[in-house]
C-alpha cells in the first residue's frame, strides 16, 4: 500500500521483543495483522517522533503514540487482525481489554516500578544500563515518579505509599484477573478461534513481561506459571511470531543472574582500572617534578658548577 | 478495604441476617448529586432490589466525606459500612445473597469483564463530560457540587475536585481526547453492551446479575439527566434493546416495589421516568 510505516519501540530483553507492555502489544498486533513495519528498537524515548514509546510514524498522517491509536491507524491502512470477528466477539474484546487495564495493569506497574526491591534491583538497573548517557541518570527516576503518580490517581488515594497492604490488594485483583483470563481461554490456541486478534495482542502484551522478566519479588510470575493455558499461550506466540527473540534467550540468561560477574558486564574494567591508576601516578609525579619537590640531577654538570648544586640541595630540604 | 478487614467483615457479616434498617447514603438528590454519583447510587439500589434486600435511601450533603473510601454510595448495615458496588456485592455474598451463583466460569469471566468495561469507559466518560468539558463544568458540575457550602468554601472545593479529576484523566490518557471522541467511545461501549445483550431479557438470560444492575444504573441516569447537550442520551437511544432493557428493569424492580411500599424515598425523582 503506502510507503512502509515506522515503529519505534523499547529494546527487548529476557527473550522478549520489547520490555514495555504497550510496545509488546503493538508489535504483536502488527505481526498478527501482517503489517509491514520498519521497527526501530531504541532505548532513548526522546528520539521517538512523539517523545514517548511506542510511536508509529506514518508518511501522511503524522505520528501516534498510544496502543489503541496505533491499532486504529493500522486498521485504517487495511491491516486488520479482527476482520473475522463477529460483533459479539468484538464486544468481548472491548470488555476484556477493560478488564486487563483495570485489574492487571495496576499490579504490573506496582511490581515493576513501585515495589522497592524490584525497582532498585531490576527495573532501574535495566533502564540505567540501557538508556544512553546522560539520560540514564534522569529518566528512570522520572518514570518511577510518573508511574507512582498514575497509581495514586487511578486508586483515588493521593497519599498512597508502597506497602504490604496495597501490594496484597493489587495482587489479589491481578491474580483473579489472570485466573479469569485462563478460564476464558480454556484450551483454545487463541481467544477467538484459530487465528489471533487484537485481544490476543493485548493479553500477550500484559502477560509476557510477567512471565519472562525475572524480578526478586515475583508473586505474579509464580501465579502465571501455575496457569498452564496462559503460559502455553504466551510461549506459543513467542515461538510462532518472534522466533529470533526466543532463540536469544539461552545466551542472555547468564548475564543478569551472575552476581559477582561484574567483569562480564564490563570486559574492559580491568584495563580501565590499570590505566586510571597509571594516569594518577603519572599526574602525581609530574606535579612533583614541576613544583620542585623532586629534581632530576644531571650528573655530567657536577664538575662545572658545584655552587649551583649546593643551592639545589638547599631547595631540596625545603 | 484491606484484606484483613475484608475477612473480618465477611465473618461478621455472615453471622447476622440483613436488618430492616439498612441505609444507603448519597449526596442530595435535587441540588447536589452529579451524573456519575447518581449512576453509581442507582446501580447499588437496583442490585439490592434484585436481591430483595430492603434499604432506605438517605440523602446527606457530606455523604462523600462519610464514605470509608471517599466514593459514594455507601451502605450502613448493622454496624458495618461498605462503599462502592464491588465490595457491596461481596458483602451481600457473605450474607448468603448472590445473583451470580448460577453462572459457570466462562460466564463469570465475561460478567466481570463487562463490568470493568462499564467502569472503564462509561464511568470515565461521565467524569470527563462533567469535569473536563468547560461548559458543563461551569454551568452544571461546579454549582451543583458546591451548593451546600457557603463562600469561599464552595469555590475551593469545586475547583479542587475539578483539578483532581483532570489530573486523573491526564494519567490515564484521556486528557488528549476531544468531546466528540468521548461521545464516540460511549457509542462504542453501548454498541458492545447492545451486542452482548442481543434479544435476551437480561445479560445472562433469565436472571439478572450485578452486571444488569450496573448497566441499568448508568444508562438510566444518562437517559433521564438533563445536560448541556442531548448528544449522550441520543447515543443510547439509538440502541433499542438497551432502551427496552432499562424500561424492563424499571418496571420490574422500581415501580412494582414502590407501589407496595409506603415511603416514596427510594423512587428517583430526578427526572421523568422512561415511560
Amino acid at each position: 500500500m503506502a510507503a512502509p510505516m515506522e515503529l519505534y519501540c523499547w529494546r527487548g530483553d529476557h527473550g522478549l521483543p520489547s520490555v514495555d507492555v504497550d510496545c509488546l502489544t503493538v508489535l504483536a498486533y502488527a505481526k498478527f495483522a501482517g503489517a509491514p513495519l520498519k521497527v526501530h528498537k531504541i532505548t532513548n524515548p526522546w528520539r521517538s517522533p512523539t517523545g514517548i514509546l511506542p510511536a508509529l510514524k506514518t508518511r501522511e498522517e503524522g505520528s501516534f503514540s498510544q496502543p489503541s491509536k496505533i491499532i486504529i491507524q493500522l486498521r485504517k491502512q487495511k491491516y486488520n487482525a479482527d476482520y473475522d470477528l463477529s460483533a459479539k466477539e468484538g464486544a468481548d474484546t472491548l470488555a476484556f481489554v477493560s478488564l486487563l487495564e483495570e485489574k492487571l495493569l495496576p499490579a504490573l506497574i506496582y511490581t515493576q516500578w513501585v515495589d522497592a526491591k524490584n525497582y532498585v534491583d531490576a527495573t532501574r538497573r535495566w533502564y540505567a544500563e540501557n538508556i544512553p548517557f546522560p539520560l540514564n541518570f534522569l529518566l528512570p527516576n522520572r518514570m518511577h515518579g510518573r508511574q507512582l503518580e498514575r497509581l495514586r490517581l487511578v486508586r483515588g488515594d493521593p497519599a498512597l505509599e508502597p506497602g504490604e497492604q496495597l501490594e496484597k490488594e493489587l495482587y489479589q485483583d491481578a491474580l483473579e484477573c489472570m485466573t479469569l483470563l485462563s478460564q476464558r481461554l480454556g484450551s483454545h490456541k487463541f481467544f477467538f478461534g484459530d487465528s489471533p486478534s487484537s485481544l490476543d495482542a493485548y493479553v500477550f502484551g500484559h502477560l509476557a513481561p510477567i512471565l519472562k522478566i525475572k524480578l526478586p519479588n515475583n508473586k505474579l510470575q509464580q501465579h502465571i506459571n501455575s496457569l498452564e493455558s496462559l503460559r502455553q499461550f504466551c510461549n506459543n506466540i513467542l515461538v510462532l511470531y518472534f522466533p529470533s527473540e526466543s532463540r536469544e534467550l539461552p545466551t542472555r540468561k547468564v548475564s543478569p543472574q551472575a552476581e559477582g560477574g561484574d567483569f562480564d558486564n564490563e570486559p574492559h574494567k580491568r584495563r580501565n582500572q590499570i590505566l586510571s591508576v597509571l594516569f594518577a601516578v603519572g599526574a602525581m609525579l609530574g606535579y612533583a617534578v614541576l613544583s620542585g619537590i623532586i629534581t632530576i640531577k644531571h650528573t655530567h654538570a657536577q664538575l662545572e658548577e658545584p655552587h649551583i648544586e649546593e643551592e639545589e640541595d638547599e631547595e631540596e630540604e625545603e | 478495604m484491606s484484606l484483613a478487614a475484608e475477612a473480618f467483615v465477611s465473618q461478621m457479616a455472615a453471622a447476622e441476617p440483613w436488618p430492616e434498617n439498612a441505609t444507603l447514603y448519597q449526596p442530595l438528590r435535587e441540588h447536589q448529586i452529579l451524573l456519575s454519583d447518581c449512576a453509581s447510587s442507582l446501580a447499588v439500589q437496583a442490585y439490592l432490589r434484585m436481591c430483595n434486600l430492603p434499604v432506605r435511601v438517605s440523602c446527606r450533603a457530606n455523604a462523600e466525606y462519610m464514605s470509608p473510601s471517599g466514593k459514594v454510595p455507601f451502605i450502613h448495615v448493622g454496624n458495618q459500612v461498605v462503599s462502592e458496588l464491588g465490595p457491596i456485592v461481596q458483602f451481600t455474598k457473605a450474607k448468603g445473597h448472590s445473583l451470580s451463583d448460577g453462572l459457570d466460569d466462562v460466564q463469570r469471566a465475561e460478567m466481570k469483564a463487562y463490568m470493568e468495561l462499564v467502569n472503564n469507559m462509561l464511568l470515565t466518560a461521565e467524569l470527563y463530560i462533567q469535569w473536563c468539558d468547560d461548559t458543563t463544568s461551569s454551568e452544571i458540575s461546579r454549582p451543583r457540587y458546591s451548593s451546600p457550602y457557603s463562600w469561599p468554601l464552595n469555590h475551593i472545593l469545586a475547583y479542587q475536585k475539578q483539578w483532581e479529576v483532570r489530573r486523573k484523566m491526564n494519567a490515564i490518557g484521556w486528557a488528549g481526547k476531544s468531546l466528540e471522541q468521548v461521545y464516540e467511545d460511549v457509542s462504542q461501549c453501548c454498541q458492545a453492551l447492545s451486542q452482548r445483550l442481543g434479544t435476551q431479557p437480561y445479560f445472562f438470560n433469565k436472571q439478572p446479575t450485578e452486571l444488569d444492575a450496573l448497566v441499568f444504573g448508568h444508562l438510566f441516569t444518562i437517559l433521564t439527566t438533563r445536560l448541556t447537550s442531548d448528544e449522550l442520551s441520543e447515543k443510547i437511544k439509538s440502541y433499542s434493546n438497551l432502551l427496552s432493557f432499562c424500561r424492563r428493569i424499571e418496571q420490574t424492580y422500581f415501580e412494582e416495589q414502590d407501589r407496595d411500599s409506603q415511603s416514596g424515598a427510594s423512587h428517583h425523582s430526578k427526572g421523568p421516568s422512561l415511560i
